[in-house]
């Protein structure tokens, strides 16, 4: 590329940026116009990231000094709300990443928070289990709402003792398989669930294999079940 | 046949009954159409018209009162193993189990940690021919077919055993 045909590019781009695209469509040559738009295009890209970069760091900013900011996180609003309708529910204190509630009364706040118009909680995505060591096991529940296209996590600890949590299953209906498969992996008891039996495991199988305390049984029907197999690594 | 070799018109073929039975059966061993996981995806393979059982006179049977054959296709459960085993006990005599693949040789990956997978099918029936792989080509199974052809060709159905 010459000199010149540089000179006459940054000069269109310089218009171009201005606003005026009427000399760049009026170029006759092809590869000329095809070189002064793209070299337009890179110019306003590298405009628009210097431009929004300043603004997004200064509003991190705002947030940090901001003593008490309004909270716009779905788990700390929607936790708020639960805790202002149902006192007393709460299990622990508010934060960004989940709610943790008692097991009391959780069929009726789950009833609510699908049924209630504001919430609409109508999709459970997630339904899954946790082994907390301590003696806790845990219920994990992710809900969203296609209305409001909101989402919020719901998290129920309970004791190896007393792992007792009220089904959900006849609020999402989809509730019932995964509600089977963690009382099959973590052993919790979901009180109400239609049909409470194991999901993968046979229906004789001793034991709950995803708790960290799990042992395998020694044999299955006469079968023999190796615990660890030597000789082999 | 020395004698009698030879001495007929074209269309006849003279041979031992025992060999014949044998002959026959190797030619046509059905097989218990069922699998257990990814195996059960390259026995598939190995039916459809690429590799193509049939040419082997093997045909998939949906119950296992008709199959000949049983090919373990897949990672055997403890849950699983029971049925297995109530299949092959349904199955008429002379019946033929092949192991496909690592799982149901020995358990496969599942050999140290998989507290739920029974370690190779042969703890619950008897297996006249393995596969390894993980999981085995067609043609790796089709070898397996062949080897059990040849174990069926050689037995001699008629002949009484010495004790």
């Amino acid at each position: 590329m010459s000199a010149d045909q540089e000179k006459l590019i940054a000069e269109l781009v310089e218009k171009g940026l201005a606003g005026d695209m009427d000399e760049i469509n009026a170029i006759e040559d092809r590869v000329l116009r095809g070189k002064v738009k793209s070299a337009l295009a890179k110019a306003k890209r590298a405009a628009k990231t210097t431009t929004t970069a300043a603004p997004a760091e200064e509003k991190r900013v705002a947030e940090t000094i901001a003593d008490t900011p309004p909270s716009d996180n779905p788990n700390q609003k929607f936790g708020q709300i639960i805790e202002d309708t149902f006192q007393g529910s709460l299990d622990a204190e508010l934060n960004d990443t989940h709610i943790q509630l008692k097991p009391d009364n959780w069929f009726e706040i789950a009833k609510w928070l699908k049924s209630e118009p504001s919430l609409h909680f109508d999709s459970l995505q997630c339904h899954t289990g946790m082994d907390m060591g301590e003696n806790m096991l845990e219920a994990r529940y992710n809900l969203h709402s296609m209305t409001h296209d909101h989402k919020i996590e719901i998290r129920i600890a309970v004791s190896r003792e007393k792992a007792n949590i009220p089904s959900i299953e006849q609020i999402w209906r989809i509730g019932d398989w995964f509600e089977r498969e963690t009382y099959d992996m973590f052993g919790i008891f979901f009180d109400g669930h239609r049909d409470h039996r194991r999901m993968l495991l046979p229906e004789d199988w001793e034991g709950y294999p995803l708790r960290k305390d799990y042992e395998v049984q020694e044999t299955y029907h006469g079968i023999a079940i190796p615990k660890v197999k030597e000789g082999w690594e | 046949m020395g004698m009698l070799e030879n001495r007929f018109q074209d269309n006849v073929v003279v041979a031992k009954l025992d060999k014949l039975i044998g002959w026959a059966r190797s030619t046509s061993p059905w097989y218990f159409q069922f699998g257990l996981a990814c195996c059960a995806i390259e026995m598939m393979a190995a039916a459809a018209s690429r590799h193509d059982l049939e040419r082997l006179g093997m045909m998939p049977r949906s119950s296992p009162r008709q199959a000949d054959v049983m090919i373990v296709a897949g990672t055997v459960t403890m849950k699983m193993a029971l049925r297995v085993k109530k299949l092959y006990e349904q199955m008429a005599d002379p019946k033929y189990v092949i192991a496909m693949g690592s799982c149901a040789t020995s358990g496969g990956p599942y050999w140290q940690h998989g507290y739920h997978v029974l370690k190779g099918v042969d703890i619950v029936v008897p297996v006249d021919v393995y596969v390894p792989g993980c999981p085995p080509r067609p043609e790796a199974l089709i070898e397996g077919l062949l080897k059990l052809q040849e174990k069926i060709l050689d037995e001699r159905p008629l002949t009484r055993k010495m004790a």
